[in-house]
């Protein structure tokens, strides 16, 4: 049985990456350990929770259940590329103005998971938010604040866009 | 978890030859959500994993055929059919189930090859297919035979598939008009694996159901056909004593698992209430297919 590494090559945050992956490896253990990018974290490490979420050629993933050599040639986009440079993403204002989060263990997940919804649904009700992130857990249960923030930042990117 | 050897075939045919009859250590890789978390807690502990992800792009794809009919590659992620037009125009309750199945994460990622031979009865979509008549084309390295999706699950964890057979499609026969509807109950958090599945599928009107079709999972050991509840249903005016008298008896037919989602007795109500419940919604409902 041959459980050597691999070498993968993809896009991390726009950038061309190289890495040697084993086989049991996750995505998230990748990013942590060979990138030093610890905004995904493992925290249910069952995909219930969202603290591990990445977007793997746009479409969000649990960076847990993902194995790292499953990155092979896709496009992975992390928390850590989401502000152009100093400027925040509108998602990341909004939930900063919204006061979204208490610890922030979740956060980075929740403003993922909120990109996506917004690009599916740029002006999304109650409902449809609650939908969409019922897949993502805070602990300190600023859901109340949350729902603020998505809505804030569906007006944000409006304004930006318009 | 423990390391172990990955093959990336090709080819679905070739995948199949890399997989060992006779080993239990060897398997198939689709989406991997669900082996993942198998892994993670060493319920598995894989020598190998054949991944099947860059096996060949038609067993990714959806066909709509002109009878309404459907082949639908196994590896075709569970998000393709949640947002595609076609399914939600012939197969709307897929399209509802997957607002309840999981979360966006998870249905990006995991397969409907996977969802089916992973044999967890706690699972959505089997129900729902068993109940619209859907059959799985499976291929081994020298054979190929097509099963009902009813007959694929044998048990808890349990299917017909030999270790080194993979399911290549899923086939959805053309539902002409019948109504379907699937509810689920979940005991715990809205998250948690249900305590109860039930789909329904039917044929007719409150004048009388020419078909029937009703199926349990979840609270059993396998996602399974009632028969007779199905065969209460075919015939007599269908109103309300009718849907209440098969509720219960699919409570008396089924036998139930009691978990830490609820025990038999209660799973057994459980049954009653939710079989009534969702023949009413197909019929009242107003949602064909």
């Amino acid at each position: 049985m041959s459980t050597a590494n691999k070498t993968i090559h993809f896009t991390l945050n726009g950038r061309p990456v190289t890495a040697e992956v084993a086989p049991h490896h996750t995505l998230v253990e990748l990013l942590q350990n060979q990138f030093n990018l610890n905004g995904a974290r493992e925290s249910c490490a069952q995909g219930l929770c969202g603290c591990c979420t990445v977007l793997v050629d746009g479409k969000s993933v649990s960076g847990c259940l993902y194995l790292a050599s499953f990155a092979d040639g896709t496009a992975v986009d992390t928390i850590e590329g989401v502000a152009d440079g100093v400027a925040l993403d509108p998602v990341q204002e909004a939930f900063i103005e919204a006061g979204a989060f208490q610890c922030g263990f979740c956060t980075s997940g929740f403003i993922l998971m909120t990109k996506q919804l917004l690009d599916a649904h740029p002006a999304p009700d109650d409902d449809q938010i609650r939908h969409y992130l019922a897949g993502n857990l805070c602990r300190c249960a600023t859901y109340p604040e949350i729902i603020r923030a998505v809505k804030l930042a569906a007006t944000k990117r409006k304004t930006v866009t318009a | 978890m423990i390391p172990f050897e990955m093959l990336e075939p090709k080819s679905l045919r070739d995948a199949t030859a890399l997989l060992d009859a006779d080993d239990p250590t060897i398997r198939p890789l689709g989406g991997g959500t669900a082996l993942m978390l198998m892994m993670k807690a060493g319920v598995f502990q894989p020598s190998r994993l054949v991944s099947l992800r860059s096996v060949e792009p038609r067993y990714s794809t959806i066909t709509v055929n002109s009878d309404g009919s459907f082949n639908i590659g196994a590896l075709a992620p569970l998000a393709s059919l949640e947002h595609s037009a076609d399914i939600h125009k012939h197969l709307p309750v897929i399209t509802r189930t997957m607002q309840v199945l999981s979360n966006v994460r998870v249905r990006n990622v995991a397969t409907i090859g996977g969802c089916l031979a992973h044999g967890d009865p706690h699972m959505d979509l089997p129900p729902v297919l068993i109940s619209l008549g859907a059959k799985v084309r499976v291929i081994g390295p020298d054979s190929e035979r097509t099963i009902p999706v009813a007959d694929l699950l044998t048990g808890y964890y349990e299917t017909q598939l030999a270790k080194n057979e993979l399911i290549a499609e899923l086939i959805i026969p053309p539902q002409n008009g019948k109504r379907s509807v699937y509810l689920k109950c979940t005991t715990r958090a809205a998250h948690d694996w249900p305590a109860l599945g039930v789909a329904v599928s039917v044929a007719g009107n409150r004048d009388g159901l020419s078909e029937a079709h009703v199926v349990i999972s979840a609270a059993t050991e396998r996602a399974q056909r009632v028969e007779q509840a199905s065969a209460l249903l075919v015939g007599p005016p269908a109103n309300d004593k009718l849907f209440k008298d098969a509720g219960e008896a699919a409570a008396s037919a089924v036998e139930l698992i009691g978990d830490s989602q609820g025990s038999v007795p209660y799973k057994r109500q459980l049954v009653r209430v939710f079989v009534e419940r969702a023949l009413r919604q197909a019929i009242d409902g107003g949602i064909t297919q």
